[in-house]
């Protein structure tokens, strides 16, 4: 440390490093562990070396210790590719800023970057709890800056200097709330980004993947966060809240996964029908491109399309909030032909694998001629013996169907779906497994369905004739409690008591509705709202002009509210400043500088003044500057004031 | 600082006149909504980037939580701009002055600020080639804030462009207002750092070349004996009787008088001959002699005091 320096007190670093842990908390949590570690550690060794006044190390070894965190980041996580990997190394980079924390811009660039923190924590998670985050950063930021500044002017602290910096920054932040809700609702939003995120980026992603592999850990069944809301007129039946995502055709004997084909072919039109649903979703951003909606679906989000399995991809991937209207029509019959091609490709498995289950098939076929009783033989079949429904995973072998269907037994809906496809394929039906949510918590007072990725599903569609494709879930015939209650609670145990999930709903009405009033405000939103507000289609031009007028009509308001905030609150004063204010429109006022008394003096000979302003002034230069006065005397005072100047009459 | 032109030259033809015109900066004044300036400090103008980023980010993405962030960080900062005005605003700057000071020493000029408002003033700071020393206005206040003006030749000078400043609450924002004081204030003449003996009497020639202080006609008295005095000086019997050695000491009278006649100063320059006067004056007083300054046909003196010292410097000054 140089010594033309002087070392940082320790009250505004302390502010600035709590500020700055506040603003990276949530980031911290979601790094790896052993790099928020040495971040904390850093911002305590900072902390120390202020209370003790350690010298900071030199140049070389800060370099070291900097190298050597990037290389654990990158160890840890693998690479530096992604927005956690990007905001990861911004925190470590803050930290390893304490190490060299030496001067007050020092601290003010930390503080700054801290918001800078909470902006880009947006991009992971926008729930509604992350609001107690902004404010919570947002205060102790601006109180850290407020301490920097009474440092840089000197100021000793007074004591209580903590809640008073922190009841300011609160004032501060209550003034800005009118021009920032202004700007919220007036700035101009893009319809369209600029640009887009490469898939690569997308290191956050949650929900159901594009393959199935059973065996797998069941990571999305205990994963209690919601995936999407579905607002409803009317409730659908049970067995009709399958909400269909990616749709998986090829098979290798361990994995399911899409096929080209499928996906990329576009879907029949859907016309509209008798018994359709129509529905609000308000889809979480989970990173990837899928879209939920019921079969079938007759309408097409917006910049999304519908494939011949009726997939629903975005073009983008799903980073915000997106809310979305649907139709759909249960009665379609997707397929009554089924092409060679499709069949083939529905009815392909590898070679030589799960010999036992091709033994079944193969006496099946011989037993039933006909699909449907084949079918439901195996449902059948599925329910009397002993399988067992349950999240435990294990490990699936070469033969892994073989190994589910009769030595296992146990699993979960990955294991039925597969086991069942593979079964039906064998025995020469054409099937493929879709998977998506069943079911859905109802939340009746605000007409919703709240789909948690707990109830992710797997299930199997067969084609049959004259049918088409036909949903048949093999779970179901196993526990069938799961197709009547969701599956958090016939997968048991991992979910809590029930008086948490019901203040979980209850919450999550308070969520939904931040969701659709202010994560949903778009583009168009902001159309309509001018659109309501009786104002036409404003272009963006018209917008910023909008928008800068709104702005300056509320920081003139602003101004005159603090202009009037600096008359007195003590009412003598008050009055001796409207009786100045009064005198210096007739010009009578005092000159700068001019004591009250010089000025009395001054104007004792005018006749608009009278000679009883001197008695005035000498009673005001008694009630301020004297020993004590009375209560009588100053509203004396004020009254006496008042008829002065004589000539403003 | 802003104040800090490329063009010298146009500056001093266009920027000056217009801004004096348009602040009328002489003191006492009230700063008022014309006479105050408010633009982004360097830390201000890194937070705007910084919102620029997050910005552009959030609006990309739709992310309507880092827009509202955007939005109330800057919603603070524009208030703060605000607060930035309102802290300087309605000030009275009285007066200012500076002690004097001799030439090549720093100056200390002092504004007295009224603060007529409710409001308690933050952190404000007189700035002119340097910036003083921050200060609080309390409420109903005075208070002096003071600047060091870079040093100056001898004579009477003004401060020239002043401003004070403020960047309260947060540092984005830097709100001044310039003034320019009409009161001069004095800067004495440098005294010479090695100046020739004093003059004796009249002034003619300098006083003989003395070996110590003590030296003179006149007995004085007794002292202790140190290392370097005289044997003839040793006062033998009365050493004798105090048993350690003593000398007798010697003065020249107390109430001699010494003109200083600058025309006789013994240098080649004006200035040289006023600052070995200065430092003869300075000599003078400390040594507590009467002295008479004489400036062409003007006398000043015969005097002995600060007071006199302080006409004598303000002559030679204003020379």
């Amino acid at each position: 440390m140089s010594s033309a320096i002087p070392r940082l007190a320790t009250a505004p670093t302390a502010w600035t490093i709590a500020a700055l842990l506040v603003a990276a908390f949530p980031h911290l949590v979601a790094m790896p562990p052993p790099v928020a570690v040495v971040i904390l550690a850093a911002c305590a060794w900072r902390l120390a070396a202020a209370v003790r006044s350690w010298a900071l190390p030199p140049g070389w070894l800060r370099l070291v210790v900097s190298l050597a965190a990037i290389g654990l980041l990158l160890v840890t996580l693998g690479g530096l590719w992604g927005r956690r990997a990007a905001t990861a190394l911004l925190c470590l980079m803050l930290g390893m800023k304490m190490l060299e924390l030496k001067r007050i811009r020092d601290l003010r660039l930390v503080a700054s970057v801290a918001l800078f923190l909470v902006a880009a924590q947006f991009l992971f998670n926008e729930r509604l709890i992350y609001l107690v985050y902004l404010i919570a950063s947002v205060l102790t930021v601006f109180a850290a800056l407020q301490r920097i500044q009474q440092y840089e002017m000197g100021q000793q602290p007074v004591s209580g200097n903590t809640r008073r910096l922190l009841a300011k920054s609160a004032a501060l932040l209550a003034a800005a709330a009118p021009v920032a809700v202004i700007l919220f609702l007036t700035f101009p939003r893009l319809a369209e980004p600029l640009w887009g995120l490469p898939d690569a980026a997308m290191d956050d992603r949650t929900g159901l993947s594009d393959s199935m592999t059973p065996g797998s850990i069941a990571e999305l069944q205990i994963d209690s966060s919601p995936a999407f809301r579905a607002s409803f007129d009317q409730q659908p039946p049970p067995d009709q809240r399958y909400w269909r995502g990616p749709v998986f055709w090829d098979f290798d004997g361990n994995t399911w996964s899409r096929a080209p084909q499928p996906s990329r072919a576009p879907a029949p039109p859907v016309p509209p029908g008798d018994n359709d649903y129509s529905y609000t979703i308000q889809l979480e951003p989970h990173e990837r491109r899928w879209m939920f909606a019921l079969d079938y679906p007759v309408d097409t989000p917006d910049k999304a399309r519908i494939s011949a399995d009726f997939q629903i991809t975005r073009r983008h991937p799903i980073t915000t909030l997106t809310q979305y209207s649907m139709r759909s029509n249960p009665d379609f019959v997707d397929m009554p032909e089924l092409p060679a091609y499709w069949r083939r490709l529905a009815l392909r498995l590898p070679e030589d694998r799960n010999p036992r289950t091709r033994k079944m098939a193969d006496r099946l076929r011989s037993q039933f001629d006909d699909d449907r009783e084949l079918i439901e033989h195996v449902l059948e079949w599925l329910h009397n013996e002993p399988f067992y429904y349950s999240l435990e995973s294990a490990p699936l072998g070469r033969h892994g169907v073989d190994e589910f269907l009769f030595d296992l037994r146990v699993g979960y809906c990955e294991y039925y779906a597969s086991a069942f496809a593979v079964l039906m394929r064998q025995a020469g039906i054409p099937a493929r497994v879709a998977t998506g949510y069943l079911g859905g918590h109802w939340q009746s007072g605000a007409n919703y369905f709240l789909v948690r990725h707990s109830e992710a599903h797997a299930w199997v569609e067969v084609w049959l004739e004259g049918r088409g494709w036909t949903r048949v879930d093999p779970t179901a015939a196993v526990s069938s409690e799961r197709i009547q209650q969701g599956l958090a609670t016939a997968g048991g145990g991992s979910t809590g008591s029930s008086w948490l999930r019901t203040l979980q709903n209850r919450y999550d009405r308070l969520q939904r509705l931040w969701n659709s009033w202010v994560l949903n405000f778009n583009a168009e939103r902001q159309q309509s709202m001018f659109q309501f507000a009786g104002l036409p289609n404003i272009p963006p031009a018209g917008l910023t002009i909008l928008m800068v007028s709104m702005l300056g009509g509320a920081a003139a308001l602003l101004f005159w509210l603090w202009m009037h905030q600096s008359r007195s609150r003590d009412p003598v004063q008050r009055a001796w400043q409207a009786l100045v204010h009064r005198s210096r429109r007739l010009d009578l006022g005092p000159l700068a500088g001019e004591t009250p008394a010089a000025w009395a003096k001054r104007l004792s000979a005018d006749q608009r003044m009278g000679p009883e302003f001197i008695t005035l002034v000498s009673d005001y230069c008694g009630i301020r500057y004297g020993s004590a006065s009375d209560a009588a005397q100053q509203s004396r005072f004020i009254k006496a004031s008042r008829s002065f100047p004589a000539g403003k009459q | 600082m802003a104040n800090r032109s490329v063009f010298p030259r146009l500056r001093a033809r266009l920027f000056d006149p217009w801004l004096k015109r348009r602040i009328r900066p002489a003191l006492p004044l009230t700063l008022a909504y014309r006479r105050i300036f408010i633009l982004p400090t360097r830390f201000g103008f890194m937070l705007a980037l910084l919102m620029a980023a997050m910005f552009i980010g959030s609006l990309n993405f739709n992310n309507n939580m880092g827009l509202a962030t955007t939005f109330i960080v800057a919603a603070v900062a524009i208030n703060s701009m605000l607060l930035a005005f309102r802290n300087i605003n309605g000030l009275e700057l009285r007066h200012g002055t500076a002690l004097p000071v001799y030439a090549g020493d720093a100056i200390e000029w002092q504004l007295t600020i009224n603060n007529p408002g409710m409001i308690r003033r933050e952190g404000l700071t007189l700035s002119a080639a340097s910036v003083g020393p921050p200060g609080n206005i309390p409420a109903n206040a005075s208070a002096r804030l003071a600047v060091t003006l870079s040093p100056r030749p001898r004579g009477w000078h003004k401060p020239g462009r002043l401003r004070l400043e403020t960047t309260h609450p947060l540092g984005l924002f830097r709100a001044w207002a310039w003034f320019e004081p009409d009161t001069a204030f004095l800067v004495w003449p440098a005294p010479a750092n090695h100046a020739p003996p004093l003059p004796q009497g009249d002034g003619h020639q300098p006083m003989q070349q003395r070996n110590s202080p003590d030296d003179g006609d006149e007995f004085h008295s007794l002292r202790r004996w140190r290392e370097g005095d005289p044997l003839h000086r040793i006062a033998w019997k009365a050493s004798q009787r105090h048993q350690t050695l003593l000398s007798r000491d010697f003065r020249r009278e107390q109430s001699q008088d010494i003109s200083i006649h600058l025309s006789r100063v013994p240098a080649a320059s004006l200035e040289n001959r006023i600052s070995i006067a200065t430092a003869w004056i300075l000599r003078a007083r400390s040594q507590n002699m009467t002295w008479t300054l004489h400036i062409g046909a003007r006398q000043y003196g015969p005097g002995f005091d600060d007071r006199h010292k302080h006409v004598c410097l303000r002559a030679l000054a204003e020379l």
